[in-house]
């Protein structure tokens, strides 16, 4: 019981920062980032080149891997996601980022091959034992490094001024307009911070787990799965969900049968949106809309 | 200007249908084009493995056409032309992309990869009365639906781990044990039924099978469970995504068995670079290796097929590429023992086949996949970083390391 519960927080902390910057998008554009699963993948395969080429730990490459997200979600936001929205609405953005997602999927594929890869780090093979939970090093440091960035991400968003700016955009979009807030550049920054969170847990992912081009549609999935539990918007939430879906997929293995985490994290999904559909901690954003 | 006379017109007649009567020698010099259809994932989850297949299928191609000039059926010369399309891994779309194929006159068809993808191809092409040669499929739902068109490299699943479990049956110490993880899906499910019916027979306990979903990213609850029941042996029978998986998470976990077996992946380059040491000892099945010494009607024998697969791809060669060429030499031989086009002279000629190619001796049973015994596999193990024959003994490359080394404990 004591390991399943371990195994599934571990798990389930990797799955709340690789949908941290999913739900930041939903909460404060109310755009359903299809792209998402390929940025963190993006994130994986430079963390793999700067590992394989310069030998650079994997954990160390997460400041770089994260700036050069930055400027790309900045740059895709304003130069595509904007202008979508603009000439057709914002549900043209589910057909947009679908789109590139699968073009982007093809040009993973063609620049890196459909082959299996996966950072493995020196202490890939280390572990530890806490009165008989077996605790694994690289899932150690990945949680870690996850509370690390979505406490980081927390700090963004409540204590500075660039989060109060995203906060009162996403609140209030026309008062944030009047006030002389730039509001498609905040939207810009917002997406860019997204990718940068989405491309930093990319960097754990490939730590942990294979992954190939086509692995990107499971961490879209996933992120929309733990917005949905946790509610939109917060890090807390993503936390809560991720560590709710890491738990509930831990326990299925355990005591109904290693076939049926997907099925069962499904279940809960639907159960949520019938009892509580706006998440465990609802719309960050959404109490003064 | 000047103006042609009845001569003149009358040379020129008689010039242009001269020209137009060399033209139609010339193309009656030319050789048929023999197509070759089918689909391939070229991108999807099944990519990787799909694109050594079709490695396979185009090293024969190439050699045939370039090399040889063709061949003959009948007293026709013959080149081929592979017309393999993406069908992304999506059995569905794998069929529209057949069914079109056969709408526009396509005769003999090459299997895709994954059994999913296979087995509703097959049906299509049977249901057109077109051949297929696949080594892409091994599922027994491919061969046991009275399909008399279809032809697989591979015995059916439930009989490719025979020489694994009579492996198992004779080593020392004894193996007890067994555990038994797998992908739920059409290759995995047969190759488990027939592991567990021929372990059952050889007196080895299997304590459990833990069917996996065919995603998935967390096999830690699986190993807490092997790591309370201590199994000897784990058969881990996943593709080679969640082969690399379980072996990182087995290492990191500290998850020691004495025998890990897995059908799928260590076989693969790729596999054993990413976990480098921790691939080794690792075991698996093995249909070919390039230090064979087959004669072959097409390359002459298996190490002139090799160089020319060195010299003429970019991927390194795998069970699924070699496999995929031996389609070829099957077709081709097929056609000429035919010595027609006809796809049901050609398939009558397919199912007769009993010879020896650069892949080894094709004959297939009456239900169309390899013969167990003449076509199935060895038991291979990875020894510094290379797949090395240890069973039976008489194809043997090298020695069985057997107990493992423990995972913490490699240098």
């Amino acid at each position: 019981m004591l390991q399943a519960l371990a195994d599934g927080l571990l798990q389930g902390a990797v799955l709340s920062l690789a949908a941290a910057g999913f739900s930041l998008v939903f909460g404060v554009m109310h755009v359903l980032n299809l792209t998402h699963g390929v940025t963190v993948l993006l994130g994986a395969y430079l963390a793999l080149l700067l590992w394989r080429i310069l030998g650079i730990d994997p954990l160390l490459t997460i400041p770089l891997v994260a700036a050069l997200l930055f400027a790309l979600g900045y740059a895709y936001q304003r130069l595509l996601i904007q202008i979508a929205i603009r000439r057709a609405s914002l549900m043209s953005t589910l057909i947009v980022t679908l789109g590139i997602a699968l073009a982007l999927r093809n040009v993973l594929t063609l620049v890196f091959s459909p082959d299996v890869q996966a950072i493995r780090p020196s202490y890939a093979a280390e572990h530890i034992s806490l009165g008989g939970i077996i605790l694994d090093v690289p899932h150690l440091l990945a949680f870690a490094a996850s509370l690390l960035l979505l406490g980081l991400l927390a700090v963004i968003l409540d204590r500075t001024s660039l989060g109060r700016i995203i906060r009162a955009t996403a609140q209030q979009p026309l008062a944030a307009r009047l006030c002389a807030v730039d509001v498609e550049h905040v939207f810009g920054l917002t997406f860019g911070l997204a990718a940068a969170f989405a491309g930093a847990s990319g960097v754990i992912v490939g730590m942990l787990f294979p992954f190939t081009p086509t692995t990107e549609g499971y961490w879209t999935l996933y992120a929309f799965v733990v917005v949905v539990l946790g509610g939109a918007g917060s890090p807390a939430g993503a936390l809560l969900g991720g560590l709710l879906l890491g738990v509930v997929g831990s326990f299925t293995v355990r005591w109904i049968g290693p076939a049926f985490p997907n099925a069962m994290a499904f279940l809960v999904l639907v159960l949520m949106l019938l009892i509580r559909p706006n998440g465990l901690l609802g719309n960050a954003f959404g109490a003064s809309r | 200007m000047t103006s042609m006379t009845r001569r003149d017109f009358t040379r020129s007649a008689a010039a242009g249908t001269a020209l137009i009567a060399a033209g139609s020698r010339a193309r009656a010099q030319t050789a048929k084009t023999v197509t070759l259809g089918g689909s391939i994932p070229f991108s999807g989850s099944q990519a990787n493995t799909g694109l050594n297949v079709y490695e396979g299928y185009k090293v024969v191609v190439k050699y045939v056409n370039e090399k040889l000039g063709g061949f003959k059926v009948g007293n026709e010369l013959c080149k081929l032309d592979l017309q393999m399309i993406d069908d992304a891994s999506d059995p569905q779309r794998a069929v529209t992309l057949i069914q079109k194929q056969i709408d526009e006159g396509v005769n003999f068809f090459l299997g895709s990869f994954s059994s999913a993808i296979v087995l509703p191809t097959v049906a299509v092409t049977e249901r057109a009365r077109k051949p297929m040669v696949q080594a892409g499929g091994g599922s027994d739902q491919i061969f046991t639906h009275g399909y008399r068109y279809s032809f697989g490299i591979y015995p059916r699943a439930s009989r490719q781990l025979n020489s694994f479990v009579a492996m198992l049956k004779g080593m020392k110490p004894q193996v007890q044990t067994i555990s038994i993880a797998v992908t739920n899906d059409p290759y995995g499910l047969p190759l488990a039924a027939g592991a567990t019916e021929a372990l059952k027979e050889a007196g080895i306990k299997l304590l459990e099978t833990y069917k996996l979903p065919p995603t998935v990213n967390d096999v830690s609850g699986v190993l807490s469970e092997i790591r309370a029941s201590t199994p000897d042996v784990l058969l881990a029978i996943t593709h080679e995504d969640i082969s690399t998986l379980f072996v990182q998470q087995m290492v990191s976990t500290g998850t020691d068995v004495k025998v890990l077996y897995m059908p799928l992946g260590p076989e693969i380059e790729q596999f054993r670079k990413t976990l480098g040491k921790y691939s080794n000892q690792l075991l698996t099945l093995i249909y070919w290796e390039p230090r064979v010494k087959y004669s072959d009607p097409i390359f002459g024998n298996a190490q002139a097929y090799y160089e020319w697969y060195k010299a003429n791809s970019s991927r390194v060669w795998s069970n699924q590429s070699v496999a995929a060429s031996c389609c070829i030499v099957c077709y081709v031989t097929a056609m000429q023992k035919a010595g027609s086009l006809d796809p049901t002279k050609v398939r009558d000629a397919l199912a007769a086949l009993d010879f020896t190619t650069m892949y080894g001796r094709v004959k297939w049973t009456p239900e169309g996949d390899g013969d167990p015994v003449l076509m199935g596999p060895t038991v291979g193990q990875v020894q510094n970083g290379a797949p090395e024959i240890v069973y039976p003994p008489d194809a043997a490359t090298s020695k069985l390391i057997y107990p493992m080394s423990k995972w913490a404990e490699r240098t």
